[in-house]
């Protein structure tokens, strides 16, 4: 079996600046990702790490390549979930590229660990994340609400 | 990929209603459906066709029908001679309102060991997926041109 991963494209109307910023700016974070937020300098082997609302971390990391505005990849484990946590560190890659009509991002999200629990978390949890972002950009409003997410 | 399937969930700010309309009008599928047009009754048995110029490209066959909750059909890639050996592979639809959004989920499986079908697929469900949040939500489809895209995919795989 190939290695577990996550795979999302989406393809949203707006700039890769403006996608760039809205990916790594706390305050606009906290906008779509349901009221959690990443925080890092964004750059090579600095930490990183995104908190609940509440002050709880829920991931932490580090930095492994950060080129503005069209990629990063975080080495980034699980803080909130103590079995989760266990299954180690995955690797996040965000990509932006402008097309023709509207910017293209992917997220690809592996672990090297068979049947892995935190790939089926983040499956679940980056379609919302992303939908929302899409929304934010292309409406200036998102479309699930915190009260949403859990139902949906 | 462990599984030859191919998933992808979006969440919508619309209505069932809409969005099973905007799946299966003819006319408005023709407006972000990659220039393609989908024509059928929707009726579990009935045909149902994707066509872009005037050719049929993808001809399928509804295997169910539930509106505006479940729909599934068979596909058949028939535009390139190695998809068109290919066993029909399979769609399903799930739509779901909850509050004042929509969860959409597009499953493709039933694809054979080293489906041409399944990496074009693959490759175009994104694309129309994004195009038809937008119509939904801003009442503009993306201008996507997937000729381009996919040069660039390339050129990227090349790299």
């Amino acid at each position: 079996m190939s290695k577990p991963e996550f795979i999302y494209t989406t393809y949203i109307k707006t700039t890769p600046a403006k996608l760039w910023e809205a990916l790594t700016s706390r305050d606009a974070n906290k906008l779509y990702w349901f009221g959690a937020y990443q925080e890092s300098d964004w750059k090579p082997g600095s930490a990183w790490k995104i908190t609940y609302p509440d002050g709880r971390i829920m991931d932490s990391g580090e930095i492994l390549e950060c080129e503005k505005p069209k990629r990063i990849v975080i080495k980034w484990r699980n803080e909130w979930s103590s079995e989760l946590k266990a299954e180690g560190y995955s690797r996040c890659t965000m990509e932006i590229e402008q097309t023709d009509g509207a910017v293209k991002l992917t997220v690809m999200h592996s672990i090297d660990r068979p049947e892995s629990k935190f790939i089926g978390a983040v499956s679940g949890g980056w379609p919302k994340i992303l939908s929302n972002l899409k929304s934010l950009l292309e409406t200036g409003t998102v479309a699930l609400e915190s009260k949403e997410m859990k139902s949906a | 990929m462990s599984k030859p399937e191919f998933v992808y969930t979006t969440y919508i700010k619309t209505t069932e209603d809409k969005l099973w309309r905007a799946l299966t009008d003819g006319e408005f599928t023709h407006k972000y459906w990659m220039d393609c047009t989908l024509t059928s009754d929707w009726k579990a048995g009935s045909r149902m066709t994707m066509e872009r110029g005037g050719e049929v490209k993808n001809d399928c066959k509804i295997l169910e029908s539930d509106p505006p909750r479940k729909l599934s059909y068979s596909w058949q890639s028939v535009f390139d001679p190695d998809m068109k050996k290919e066993r029909p592979s399979k769609v399903t639809y799930l739509i779901k309102q909850h509050g004042e959004i929509v969860k959409f989920t597009v499953i493709h499986e039933g694809f054979a060991a080293g489906s041409k079908t399944l990496p074009s697929v693959a490759f175009g469900w994104p694309m129309v997926l994004a195009s038809l949040k937008s119509i939904l939500e801003t009442g503009q489809p993306l201008k996507l041109d997937p000729a381009t895209i996919k040069h660039m995919e390339m050129a990227h795989e090349q790299a």
